[in-house]
C-alpha cells in the first residue's frame, strides 16, 4: 500500500510539470539527421564533447550581420580550436526562404569561409520543432554529458545592424568558456532574436 | 488592425491633402513612412504629438516592443534643435500574427507611432522648428528584411493656438484609443498545471462578460506565445491562461519570476476594445474550479482530487502512520472473522477522520471571515495546544509501548457486538487527524491557501476530500476481505512493530516541546515536562489497573495524576509568550535581524538588498531549511559581501504584520523567502524547499573559495 501511494504521489507530480520546450540543465533532445556531405549525424555519438547547434537561413538580415561581418566564423573557429563540435542547421522547408540543397548548403558555407562540422538538413522542422528553434541564429551549446547549457540569442545586442557586433557580448563564447573551464555557465539562456524559423 | 479605418478615410476623400502638417513620405520597399503632426503648428513651450506613420505592403508586418517568437520592434532615433525634446515613441496594442507554427506580435495595414515633441520656451512665431528623424523597423511576410527612413518634418511656430490637422485626426483618435492606458485592477500571477494564469480583480468585468481578452507581456519568455490563450471567470475575477515559457521552465526559475509587466486587450460584449497595461504580480489565482459550476463540475472535481491524493500521502507522516498502523494491526489481527464490523469499524474511523478536517477547515474559514489573520497551522501557535498535542503524542507512545490499553474492555470482546466498537473507531479518526495536523502545515499548506480564496462550500468541499483521502486507506483494508487477508499473519513481530512505531511518537512529542519552550519560555517548558511525567505516571497506573484490579489507593493516585496534567495544562496559557525566535543564531550562518514591515520599508528606501525569511519553529519545512541551506559561513560571507540584509520573520506566535506579508505572497503558512533586490519593485520568491545552491542563484551570489 504505502508503495503504491508513493506511485500515485509520483505520477500526480510529473503530470503537474510536463513542458514541451528543451530545458537548460537537462539532458538535450536527442536526434538525428541528414548532412550536406550526404552523411548522417546522431548527437549521441558525440558524447563527451561540447556541441554548438547553429540555426540558420542564409537570406535572413539577421543571419546575413553575423556571416557578413564575420562574427558567426570567428565564432566557429574558436570553437573548432577547443575542439567543439559546431552543426549547423537549416530547418527552411522546401520552397521557404533558407531552403538548400546538399550542393546550395555547400556552396554558401564555402562562399561564406564558414566552418562548422557539419551542416544539417532539417526541412522537416523536426529537429527545429524538438529544440523549439525560433530564430536564425537560434542558438545551443551542450555540454560533454550531453545536457544542454546555454540556448538563445548569439549575442546581447538583438538588431540587423553588424556595426552592434564589436560592443556585444558574444553569449556562445562565453558559455563555451565557461564549459571549458567546468564553471556553471554564467548565462545559460537568454531570448534568441532574429527572423522568424522557415518551417 | 488600421486598415479598416485607412480605407475609411479615403472614401472620405482625406487621404494626404496638401494642407495637412505632414514631412515627407519615404518608401522603402515593403514600407511608405512619414512624419505627421496631429495640430496644424506649435506654440512657443508647446508641445505637439508627431507620429511616425507606417502604411505598410499587404501581408507584410511591423513589430510591437515586444516581437514574439522573432522580429525586432520599430525604433527611432531623433535629430532635434537645441531645446526641442522628444518623448518615447509609444506603440499601440499589437495583434497576434501567426507565421507557421510560431505567432509575432506586431502591425499590418497602417501603424502610427507616436511621440510628443516638446519646442523651446523662446522659439519665435513666425519660424519653424525642423524635426529630423532616423527611423528603423523590421517588416516581415515569409521573409524579413530591415528598412530604415531618414524622415523630416518641419513645425511652423505660432502665438496662437494650433488647431487640430483633420486630415490625419481620424487616424491620430484611433491610435490613442489603441494606445494601453494603466490597469484600474490589481492583477496576480500563478503557475497553475503548466499555464501561467493571470487574474485581473475586475468583479464589474466579471459580472458584464467579455467577448475577448488577449496577453500581450513586454518581455519574452513568461508565455509560449503560440499558445492559444483561454479566458474564463473563477471566483468574480477573469483570468487568463496559457502556456508558461521558458522563465518557468523549473519550480526553481519560476520561484524567480517576481512580476510580469504586460499589456492586456479587453473586448466587451458589445465589440469595443481596449488596451490596460498592469505588472502582475505573484499571488493566488482562482484555479479553474472555481468558475462556480459555470463550465460543468470537472475542476472542482480535479482539485478533489488532488486533495484526495495530499490526504493519503498524509498517511505516510511521522506522526499519522504509527496511529494507522495500530488499527491495520488491530484488524489483521481479527483476520478478517467479522468482516461486517470491520467494515462499519472503517466507516465510523472515516466519518471520525473527515468530520474532524471539516470542523477545522470550519474554523479556520470562521476565524478568517471574523478577520483574524490566521493561516494554517494556527492552531500550533496556541501554547496550550502545542502542550496538549505533545502529551498526546507521548500517551500514543506509551500506549504503543504497550503500557496501557485502550478501550480494552470495549474492543477486546469484539469490536461490532456493542455500539463501543464503532465510538472507539470514531474516535480513532478524530485520533489521527489531530495528530496529522502538525504534518499537514508544511505539505498542504498551498493547497489550503487556494481552498481558503474559494467559497465556503468548495472549500469545506475540499477539506472534506483531504480527510477522504486520508481515511481512504484503511477504509479500503476493511471494505475489501481480500487486502486483510494478504497482511501477514499476527505474531510476536507485530508486538515488536508497535513498539519500534512508539518512537516516532516520542520524536513527535520532543519536538512539541521545543516548539513550546520556544514560544511560551522556560516555565511552560517546567510546566509541560512535569505534566509529561506525571501522566506517564498516571497511565502507568492505569495500565497496573487494566492487568490486575487494582486496589483503591491505586485508582486514587492515577485519578490525582489526571488532574495535576490538567492543572498543569489549565497553567500553561497563563504564562506570558516571551518574544521567541523560530531558531536560535546558529553561529555560521548569516546575521540577521528581527522582520518589521517599517525595517524592510527603509532598508528597501536606502536600495540595500534585502532577504527575508518567514519563519515559525513548529514548521519542519523551515528548521531543515535553515539548517540545509542557511547556516553556512560561506553564505554568511557571500550576504556580507553583497550587503544583503537577512531579516527573520518569526510566525511562532501569531504575528499580524507577518501574516499580512505572507497573504501578499499568496502564501497561508510558514516557510516564505523573499529577496528585494536594490530596486526592484517585487520581490523574487524562492522555493519552499532551500539548498544552499538555490539562495545563491537566486540572490545572485558567488559561492567565495571555501578557505
Amino acid at each position: 500500500m504505502k508503495r503504491t501511494l508513493a506511485v500515485l504521489a509520483a505520477v500526480a507530480m510529473l503530470t503537474a510539470s510536463a513542458l514541451a520546450a528543451p530545458v537548460i540543465g537537462q539532458p538535450a533532445p536527442a536526434f538525428t539527421g541528414v548532412t550536406a556531405d550526404g552523411g548522417t549525424v546522431d548527437l549521441a555519438a558525440y558524447a563527451g564533447k561540447t556541441v554548438v547547434l547553429e540555426w540558420t537561413n542564409n537570406g535572413c538580415p539577421y543571419v546575413k550581420k553575423h556571416y557578413g561581418a564575420g562574427n558567426m566564423q570567428q565564432t566557429q573557429a574558436a570553437a573548432a580550436a577547443d575542439g567543439v563540435v559546431w552543426l549547423t542547421i537549416i530547418s527552411s522547408a522546401e520552397g521557404k526562404q533558407g531552403y538548400a540543397t546538399p550542393d546550395e548548403a555547400k556552396a554558401i558555407a564555402a562562399a561564406a569561409k564558414a566552418a562548422p562540422a557539419a551542416i544539417v538538413l532539417d526541412a522537416s522542422g523536426e529537429i527545429g520543432r524538438a529544440y523549439d528553434a525560433r530564430t536564425t541564429p537560434h542558438m545551443f551549446v551542450i555540454d560533454g554529458a550531453g545536457t544542454l547549457v546555454y540556448a538563445g540569442a548569439i549575442d546581447d545586442k538583438p538588431t540587423a545592424d553588424a556595426a552592434d557586433i564589436p560592443g556585444a557580448t558574444n553569449y556562445v563564447l562565453a558559455a563555451l568558456e565557461d564549459v571549458k573551464n567546468g564553471r556553471p555557465v554564467a548565462t545559460p539562456e537568454s531570448e534568441p532574436y532574429g527572423c522568424s524559423v522557415k518551417y | 488592425m488600421l486598415r479598416p479605418l485607412a480605407l475609411f478615410v479615403a472614401v472620405l476623400g482625406l487621404a494626404g491633402p496638401a494642407a495637412a502638417l505632414e514631412g515627407a513620405a519615404v518608401s522603402t520597399p515593403n514600407v511608405e513612412a512619414r512624419l505627421v503632426a496631429e495640430t496644424d503648428g506649435v506654440q512657443p513651450g508647446g508641445t505637439v504629438t508627431v507620429a511616425l506613420r507606417l502604411r505598410i505592403r499587404e501581408h507584410w508586418h511591423t513589430y510591437w516592443l515586444n516581437p514574439g517568437d522573432s522580429g525586432e520592434p520599430t525604433s527611432i532615433d531623433w535629430t532635434l534643435p537645441e531645446g526641442v525634446t522628444a518623448g518615447a515613441l509609444q506603440f499601440p496594442y499589437p495583434h497576434r500574427i501567426e507565421v507557421g507554427p510560431l505567432v509575432n506580435f506586431g502591425y499590418d495595414g497602417t501603424v502610427l507611432h507616436l511621440a510628443d515633441i516638446k519646442v523651446a520656451d523662446d522659439a519665435a512665431p513666425g519660424t519653424t522648428v525642423p524635426l529630423k528623424a532616423d527611423a528603423v523597423w523590421l517588416v516581415c511576410d515569409d521573409i524579413c528584411i530591415p528598412e530604415e527612413a531618414s524622415l523630416t518634418l518641419d513645425l511652423p511656430v505660432a502665438a496662437a493656438p494650433p488647431a487640430a490637422d483633420p486630415a490625419y485626426a481620424a487616424e491620430f483618435a484611433a491610435t490613442r484609443a489603441m494606445l494601453p492606458t494603466p490597469s484600474p485592477w490589481p492583477a496576480v500571477f500563478a503557475l497553475q498545471d503548466g499555464a501561467l494564469a493571470l487574474a485581473l480583480d475586475a468583479p464589474d468585468l466579471a459580472k458584464a462578460g467579455l467577448a475577448a481578452a488577449v496577453l500581450f507581456p513586454m518581455s519574452a519568455g513568461h508565455i509560449k506565445n503560440a499558445a492559444p490563450q483561454t479566458l474564463e471567470v473563477r471566483a468574480g475575477r477573469l483570468v487568463i491562461a496559457a502556456e508558461a515559457g521558458r522563465h518557468f521552465a523549473t519550480p526553481e526559475k519560476a520561484a524567480k519570476v517576481a512580476a510580469i509587466p504586460a499589456v492586456v486587450v479587453l473586448t466587451g460584449q458589445d465589440g469595443q476594445t481596449r488596451a490596460f497595461e498592469l505588472t502582475a504580480t505573484p499571488g493566488p489565482v482562482p484555479p479553474p474550479a472555481a468558475a462556480a459550476g459555470r463550465d460543468g463540475a470537472l475542476p472542482l472535481w480535479t482539485a478533489l482530487a488532488f486533495a484526495f491524493l495530499g490526504g493519503l500521502i498524509l498517511n505516510l507522516m511521522p506522526c499519522v502512520f504509527p496511529v494507522l498502523s495500530m488499527k491495520a494491526l488491530a484488524l489483521a489481527k481479527k483476520g478478517g472473522g467479522d468482516l461486517g464490523g470491520a467494515r462499519a469499524g472503517g466507516l465510523a474511523y472515516t466519518a471520525g477522520v473527515v468530520l474532524s478536517f471539516l470542523a477545522l477547515g470550519g474554523a479556520l474559514l470562521a476565524l478568517r471571515g471574523a478577520g483574524e489573520a490566521v493561516g494554517w497551522g494556527f492552531q500550533l501557535q496556541s501554547p496550550p495546544v502545542v502542550a496538549g498535542l505533545a502529551l498526546l503524542f507521548f500517551a500514543i507512545g506509551l500506549n504503543l509501548m504497550g503500557v496501557f490499553e485502550v478501550g480494552t474492555r470495549l474492543q477486546a470482546a469484539g469490536a461490532a457486538r456493542t455500539g463501543g466498537g464503532l465510538v472507539g473507531s470514531f474516535l480513532t479518526g478524530i485520533l489521527a487527524a489531530i495528530v496529522a495536523a502538525p504534518c499537514t502545515a508544511p505539505f498542504m499548506g498551498g493547497a489550503i491557501f487556494t481552498a481558503l480564496t474559494q467559497p465556503v462550500p468548495v472549500a469545506l468541499a475540499i477539506f472534506g476530500a483531504l480527510g477522504l483521502g486520508m481515511a481512504a486507506p484503511y477504509l479500503a483494508l476493511t471494505l475489501s476481505p481480500g487486502l486483510v487477508r494478504l497482511m501477514p499473519k499476527p505474531g510476536l513481530w507485530m508486538v515488536r512493530l508497535k513498539q519500534v512505531l512508539a518512537f516516532p511518537m516520542f520524536g513527535s512529542a520532543a519536538w512539541l516541546v521545543w516548539v513550546l519552550a520556544l514560544s511560551a519560555g522556560p516555565q511552560a517548558l517546567a510546566l509541560v515536562l512535569a505534566a509529561i511525567i506525571v501522566a506517564g505516571f498516571a497511565l502507568w497506573l492505569w495500565g497496573v489497573i487494566q492487568q490486575s484490579g487494582g486496589g483503591w489507593v491505586v485508582r486514587g493516585a492515577a485519578a490525582s495524576a489526571a488532574l495535576a496534567v490538567v492543572a498543569a495544562l489549565v497553567v500553561i496559557p497563563g504564562l506570558a509568550a516571551p518574544a521567541a525566535t523560530a531558531a536560535s543564531d546558529t553561529g555560521a550562518g548569516p546575521r540577521w535581524e528581527a522582520y518589521s514591515p517599517a525595517r524592510l520599508d527603509s532598508l528597501r528606501a536606502e536600495g540595500r538588498p534585502v532577504f527575508v525569511n518567514l519563519t515559525a519553529a513548529w514548521c519542519v519545512t523551515c528548521l531543515v531549511n535553515e539548517e540545509v541551506a542557511l547556516s553556512s559561513a560561506g553564505l554568511a560571507a557571500a550576504f556580507q559581501k553583497a550587503g544583503i540584509v537577512y531579516l527573520k520573520g518569526d510566525w511562532t506566535n501569531r504575528d499580524a504584520d507577518i501574516s499580512r506579508l505572507l497573504e501578499a505572497h499568496g502564501r497561508a503558512g510558514v516557510p516564505l523567502y523573499l529577496y528585494f533586490a536594490p530596486g526592484a519593485a517585487e520581490p523574487a520568491i524562492l522555493p519552499q524547499l532551500l539548498t544552499e545552491s538555490i539562495v545563491m542563484d537566486a540572490l545572485g551570489l558567488v559561492s567565495p573559495p571555501s578557505s
